[in-house]
């Protein structure tokens, strides 16, 4: 019983996290699309892996989501 | 499946309930994370086109007479591509200086200031060193793109491109 109380809540929480990383993907695209515009190089390969990886965990959190 | 793409199962239960059109936790998280596999994906095309872009420094090019730029003017071109604005200004006899006219803060054109003998840039209200390019004032968080040039017989040749 406990445990069927506890999925809606924990699908719930997994549902948020995702909204978070997409919220910092929103984020990384905006400082890239800034830092090309100005001819920065320095940005583009950090933004660009931490993008990748905050993208992957999203990946991984939809796996253990409820179908 | 069935050939219109219907399956078996719904074939064989044709019923519908009213929450079906809905759309479920799951798949609007599959949504998002579609959404941010698209953003990865497009970070990783920017990082791989402006490596690509420090790749092409420009090559040894003829840029316009020296006479047709008189002191203290400047001449607008294109260098090291057709894309990227760039401007040259004669200093004093011979000397030449070029930048690309493309702002560091955020990319808006840049252009010379005779009155106040500096590079300034409308958007945000940069300020640019004449000579070597750096910042003066403002927001801009690195100098100027700076193009090698030199006069040949008579003629401004641009070398090459630094970011």
């Amino acid at each position: 019983m406990r445990t069927s109380q506890r999925a809606p809540r924990a699908s719930s929480a997994l549902l948020i996290y995702v909204i978070i990383l997409v919220g910092f993907q929103v984020f990384l695209f905006t400082v890239a699309v800034e830092a090309f515009a100005a001819g920065d190089e320095s940005l583009a390969a950090a933004t660009a892996a931490v993008s990748v990886v905050l993208a992957a965990l999203a990946a991984v959190f939809y796996r253990y989501l409820r179908p | 499946m069935t050939d219109e793409g219907v399956p078996v199962w719904r074939r064989d239960f044709p019923y519908e309930a009213a929450a079906e059109d809905e759309v479920t936790r799951r798949e609007f998280t599959r949504y998002l994370v579609a959404g941010a596999a698209v953003m990865a994906a497009g970070n990783v095309g920017i990082a791989a086109w402006t490596k690509l872009r420090s790749i092409n420094t420009g090559e040894a090019r003829d840029i316009v007479a020296l006479d047709d730029v008189p002191v203290g003017g400047t001449h607008l071109f294109r260098y090291p591509t057709d894309d990227d604005p760039a401007v040259v200004l004669r200093l004093e006899g011979d000397e030449v200086v070029a930048f690309s006219q493309k702002c560091t803060h955020l990319g808006c054109v840049v252009y010379f200031e005779a009155e106040e003998d500096r590079w300034h840039c409308p958007c945000h209200e940069g300020n640019f060193e004449t000579r070597t390019g750096v910042v003066l004032s403002g927001p801009p968080p690195r100098p100027l793109g700076r193009i090698d040039v030199e006069v040949r017989d008579g003629r401004i040749w641009a070398l090459g491109y630094e970011p």
